[in-house]
């Protein structure tokens, strides 16, 4: 055999060894998401569904010609019956969940998919209901305490002496309400309580009563998007003597900062990023970059939220393949509890209950265009403007 | 407390007022063809997305965009005429089947291209405090709406009343074969209440976007809405809208004001059960009525 032969012979000899063990070494992990595309939830679902994708592409670009990751997304349409069919439907063809919107959704979900043997892991549910159910595999990187302990603890560090509290019906928020309200009490602080229907489109006789009756120092909003839309408009034609307005999710981001600039000026909300967002661990840039590729878009933080919670449990998955456990009932659940993990949104560990005890926020202020982190003083990017409301101060809209 | 109870009679009122501009097109079709069009709300959306686009992508008045909604809106308005006139049997029934999957379809279509976030207007005047004395409180959007909502109830009462297109109208409502007899052409009559729900829709659309906050999923909450004040006031009664639409506006916002405004739908939902149970065909509806 002449050298070229006898080479390629070589060559062809080592392929063949190596390739089955290749092929043995190679894992596809499959991962279902059942969430809100459409419906009552579809930007909370929609936004977080971006951050699940956005771990599945990373993951995929860096385990590129090994292991695989997969994902089914089944549209919910914020329907819990239709979150369930969703669950199990998925069930046979995948090895764990990430995903849910809505704590309503999420546990009939989440239960689901206890019975079939399957983690889920979510980010869109803070009631603390589920996690008292005993499940062994849910799991969830944030929760209601994270949020009302930053809003409480802002609140007393300003030395509010009296707050207003507009909260939603909805589960998560009355109970987030109650706990904002618990924390200011037990620091001496007058609370007044005043619950909305989700369906109420004008705030005004609400703002009229917080204004001739309660008279307070600051306005805790807890509810969503269109709901604090529509208080700070309220707000701005009933003018009550307030110092602060202040609210949780989906407050302080850049998309309310790019959509209702006037409206927002100097509200302050729970934040995980400053807006413009900026990144300075390699990990979130290389999050930011593959977010703009597939979205072409900077990510907002339910993107990375979305991103947080499916990049731990393909971690965990990993460590259980590698393990050799991957399909062992158990397996994934017990690698997510095994340690303390430094991610996007800070330290995440989970307790037997699947809850994360170390999830804290930080509160963030619309400050002309941006969002500047003004709580706690170690993760601040800016001081807080106060006292201040979106009516004292220039507009900002026409600038 | 006389200055909150004075406050929500008057906001109660002016929602009133923008409540019945979109129960009226409902009503109008109920009245003609007694099909129930159960994506009317979606239509009002649709209203509302153009005049966001209008202002978001040419900087215009959503006011100005008035004439770009209304014609969308009467286009989709006759589209839907044209799938419910194909319906051979039960008409009442497979109408409702009808209209509230192309209400999904339309909810799918502003979901994939306004996508699911909520949009309000920026424009300033629409959001400018009006206050009278001291005491009573609203945005300029609400006064323009309650007003429009106002002039538009009397507009069409006297146009079906007086016009020739009005009482053929109610005269095909009120029979078919005889109005044939007389020479009204049922088609034509019924094309033309679907184009003036369009119409309707089409400002209604508007006045939602400037009033308040607009998202995909709200369309089928407008139908809900318009149904029980359509029903409340008495199917096909164009002044009962009005009235029952401002009735249902004070209910809703004293309860806010003299319980929680957690109550509020549900107040809106036990007076609709109340009116039905004492009087099944609305508070201003008469067997067989229109108009």
């Amino acid at each position: 055999m002449n050298h070229p032969a006898r080479h390629l012979a070589c060559a062809a000899a080592a392929l063949a060894l190596l390739l089955p063990a290749a092929d043995l070494s190679a894992a596809e992990f499959r991962l279902g998401s059942q969430i809100a595309m459409s419906g009552a939830l579809a930007r909370v679902g929609m936004a977080t569904n971006e951050g699940v994708n956005v771990a599945v592409e990373m993951f995929n670009r860096v385990h590129q010609g090994r292991h695989t990751a997969s994902l089914i997304t089944v549209d919910d349409e914020s329907n819990p019956a239709k979150a369930v069919a969703a669950i199990e439907q998925m069930a046979p063809q995948v090895q764990a969940f990430s995903g849910g919107y809505g704590s309503n959704i999420i546990g009939p979900a989440s239960e689901t998919a206890e019975r079939a043997g399957k983690v889920y892991m979510t980010s869109g549910g803070v009631a603390s209901e589920l996690v008292k159910r005993g499940l062994t595999n849910f799991f969830r990187i944030n929760n209601g305490e994270g949020y009302s302990r930053a809003l409480v603890g802002m609140l007393n560090d300003l030395d509010i002496k009296s707050v207003a509290i507009l909260h939603s019906t909805k589960d998560a928020t009355q109970e987030v309400a109650h706990q904002v309200e618990e924390g200011l009490v037990a620091n001496g602080t007058k609370v007044s309580f005043h619950a909305f229907d989700p369906a109420i489109s004008d705030f005004k006789p609400i703002l009229h009563k917080v204004k001739v009756l309660d008279k307070p120092d600051a306005i805790v909003m807890v509810g969503y998007e269109n709901d604090y839309v529509g208080i700070l408009r309220a707000a701005r034609v009933m003018q009550p003597g307030i110092k602060l307005i202040a609210g949780v999710w989906s407050l302080a981001t850049g998309k309310m900062a790019n959509d209702f600039p006037e409206l927002m000026q100097n509200v302050v909300g729970t934040s995980t990023l400053p807006y413009p967002v900026a990144f300075t661990d390699p990990e979130a840039q290389e999050f930011a970059k593959v977010y703009r590729d597939l979205y072409k878009k900077s990510p907002d933080y339910l993107g990375v939220f979305g991103y947080v919670q499916t990049r731990l449990l393909l971690d965990a998955m990993l460590r259980a393949e590698e393990a050799g456990a991957l399909d062992q009932p158990g397996a994934v659940a017990a690698e997510l509890r095994k340690s303390l993990n430094d991610t996007l949104i800070g330290p995440v560990r989970f307790d037997e209950t699947g809850d994360n005890p170390e999830f804290t926020h930080r509160m963030g202020q619309h400050q002309g265009k941006q969002v500047v982190l003004v709580w706690p003083e170690k993760a601040a990017t800016g001081p807080v403007k106060f006292p201040a409301t979106p009516w004292t101060t220039p507009r900002v809209a026409s600038e | 407390m006389f200055e909150l109870v004075l406050q929500s009679l008057y906001a109660g009122l002016l929602a009133g007022g923008y409540y019945a501009l979109i129960a009226l097109g409902l009503t109008l079709i109920f009245g003609t063809m007694k099909v129930i069009n159960l994506a009317h709300g979606e239509m009002v959306l649709l209203a509302a997305y153009i005049a966001y686009t209008a202002e978001s992508v040419y900087g215009m008045n959503p006011v100005i965009a008035i004439p770009f909604a209304v014609l969308v809106v009467v286009l989709t308005s006759v589209a839907v005429y044209g799938l419910v006139s194909r319906i051979r049997q039960d008409r009442e029934l497979n109408s409702l089947i009808l209209t509230f999957g192309i209400g999904i379809v339309l909810t799918n279509f502003v979901l994939m291209v306004w996508s699911a976030d909520i949009r309000s207007t920026n424009v300033p005047w629409f959001n400018e405090p009006v206050v009278i004395a001291g005491t009573l409180y609203s945005t300029s959007a609400q006064v323009l709406f309650f007003l429009s909502g106002v002039a538009l109830t009397a507009a069409l009462w006297w146009w079906l009343n007086r016009s020739w297109y009005g009482r053929s109208l109610r005269a095909v409502a009120s029979n078919r074969n005889a109005a044939m007899l007389m020479g009204v052409n049922p088609r034509t009559t019924e094309v033309i209440s679907f184009v003036i729900a369009g119409l309707l829709a089409g400002i209604a659309g508007i006045a939602i976007y400037t009033v308040t906050v607009i998202h995909p999923d709200l369309g089928h909450h407008l139908t809900i809405k318009a149904f029980v004040i359509t029903v409340l006031a008495g199917l096909g009664s164009i002044p009962g809208v009005l009235l029952g639409a401002m009735l249902i506006g004070v209910a809703e916002y004293l309860t806010i004001t003299l319980a929680s405004s957690a109550l509020q739908e549900l107040t809106g939902m036990v007076l609709f059960l109340l009116v039905l149970f004492i009087r099944p065909s609305g508070l201003f509806g008469s067997r067989g009525r229109v108009g």
